[in-house]
């Protein structure tokens, strides 16, 4: 049995069809990696499997039990084997890092002070944020947020891990730096992954499974190898990341060619 | 045109219908966390501070200058009877009926409920009250209930200091100012009042108090929309909030006064 099953997931928003008949399966310790583009739905994939969204048809089942069917303690102990990394962090901004680190400790463990110091320093050290506890989440940078996100998401000691575009807006360095924090979390931890990025690049290296979102539909599930070679225009053109083809909805305004050098 | 005046007003009901529901049922949900495990004290005590100290300057400034206001008018009313000793009385029974219950409970939906709606906005847009779902912790046990506890039991102690701050604002103006004798101005502003008076006052800045929080968190957690709709929610929690104080204000009297 899959840890994670989406069985024929739809979701709309008023008249847009966000998501239709959405099927994917990811098993225990394996790292699916969800590609599209803006707007097809990825997030409210994530937000589904976490029961933040309810699907209007279909449903999603994580270690068989499914979500939107769970009583809110049900959901709340389901959510306790799940840790959710937000695109932009969601820290709180009226804690310390140390404390936006403990919070899920100290509301769900009988821990003592210190072992809550020790877990924290633990998971901050796994994200390469060591150092930084007594900060406020303003005093960080876009990257720093971002880990400190995983670090928070990591303290629970979670089966399962969703990273929603955990690169999104940052330079090249922290996007290889975002990356790699990711691959020694999915080695370190053994956890299960879900990631939605468009950075290619950090997708093939996280990757054990990599899907396409488009339309609302997913069009292809497998291992980067295959998916690379995957003769579908739409993942083809997605792969070479070009303006001309099926993609996209509205045509592109047409490629100029580059001005002459002036003699 | 009678059918879109009629299209318009159905769907106006509808839509008050569906925002009443909605604030039924997130303060149903707040009163049934309030006894849900775990107690987090320190939260508990921020909100006490928050919500009760740091309003105690505002309360102290409001309270003395409407007391002060109103022993000037009622000074002066008085005057044309030749009924000056009656205006201590009056000041006293206004005072513990109904300005420090309603002046501290519109000023603190101005200063707290405000400020509960801008957080609690901020909190929904950065996506923050999706954090704490998914840290298995419920926003309405973690956000409602520690600000309802804060705000049922605050606002009837900030309207019994505003009840005392009232007397010294009376006593400014009808002794220091108009001349009464301090002696007979202190046995005087308590001669219309029984026990029943005050505990009339702290039921009403209970239920102010209940509707300030209730108020102020729904409509943060309801907030949409990014920077407007953080805009917009302090400035809604402040209005809904302050009507329902006077409209309540009028049915407690009524009910209590009987």
């Amino acid at each position: 049995m899959a840890l994670i099953d989406v069985v024929n997931l739809s979701k709309a928003f008023g008249p847009k069809v966000v998501l239709s008949n959405v099927n994917l399966q990811v098993e225990e310790g394996e790292s699916l990696v969800v590609l599209g583009g803006s707007g097809t739905g990825k997030t409210v994939l994530l937000r589904n499997i976490m029961g933040l969204l309810t699907p209007d048809s279909g449903h999603v089942a994580v270690e068989g039990k499914i979500i939107a069917q769970l009583s809110r303690d049900e959901l709340f102990k389901v959510r306790q084997s799940i840790g959710m990394c937000f695109q932009m962090a969601a820290l709180f901004d009226s804690m310390t890092v140390f404390e936006n680190v403990a919070f899920g400790l100290r509301r769900h463990h009988q821990l003592s002070e210190d072992a809550i110091r020790d877990r924290v320093e633990e998971c901050l050290s796994l994200v390469g944020m060591r150092g930084t506890e007594q900060l406020k989440p303003a005093e960080l940078s876009g990257g720093m947020k971002r880990r400190v996100g995983f670090a928070r998401a990591i303290a629970l000691k979670p089966k399962i891990l969703l990273f929603d575009e955990p690169t999104t807006g940052l330079d090249p360095v922290m996007t290889d730096v975002i990356g790699r924090v990711i691959l020694d979390l999915k080695h370190e931890l053994g956890v299960t992954t879900i990631t939605i990025t468009h950075d290619l690049k950090s997708a093939f290296e996280i990757a054990d499974r990599i899907a396409l979102l488009f339309r609302g539909e997913c069009i292809a599930c497998q291992i980067p190898a295959e998916f690379k070679v995957n003769p579908d225009p739409v993942v083809q053109q997605f792969l070479r990341g070009d303006a001309d083809g099926p993609f996209l909805q509205d045509p592109p305004p047409p490629k100029r060619k580059p001005k002459e050098a002036h003699a | 045109m009678l059918l879109t005046f009629f299209d318009k007003l159905g769907s106006g009901l509808l839509e008050a219908l569906d925002t009443a529901g909605d604030f039924a049922v997130l303060s149903g949900r707040t009163f049934a966390a309030i006894f849900k495990r775990p107690f987090d004290g320190a939260n508990l005590l921020r909100q006490f501070q928050s919500v009760g100290v740091n309003s105690i300057p505002v309360v102290v400034l409001t309270s003395l200058a409407v007391s002060m206001v109103f022993a000037v008018q009622l000074a002066f009313g008085f005057r044309q009877f030749q009924a000056e000793g009656l205006a201590s009385q009056v000041e006293g029974l206004a005072i513990v009926r109904e300005l420090a219950p309603v002046i501290t409970g519109l000023m603190l939906s101005g200063r707290i409920g405000s400020a509960m709606a801008a957080e609690l906005g901020t909190m929904q847009v950065t996506e923050q009250i999706d954090a704490l779902e998914c840290l298995a912790t419920d926003p309405i046990h973690y956000l409602f209930v520690p600000r309802l506890l804060a705000s049922v039991v605050m606002v009837p102690l900030l309207t019994a200091f505003s009840i005392y701050v009232g007397f010294w604002g009376g006593y400014l103006i009808l002794v220091g100012v108009e001349g009464q004798s301090a002696f007979v101005y202190a046995g005087e502003f308590y001669k219309l009042l029984a026990f029943r008076d005050v505990q009339i006052a702290l039921t009403k800045a209970f239920v102010f108090g209940m509707i300030i929080a209730l108020v102020g968190c729904w409509r943060g957690y309801r907030t949409r929309g990014g920077a407007e709709g953080v805009g917009n929610a302090p400035t809604s929690s402040v209005v809904t909030s302050s009507l329902w104080i006077l409209i309540a204000d009028f049915f407690l009297t009524k009910l209590l006064l009987v």
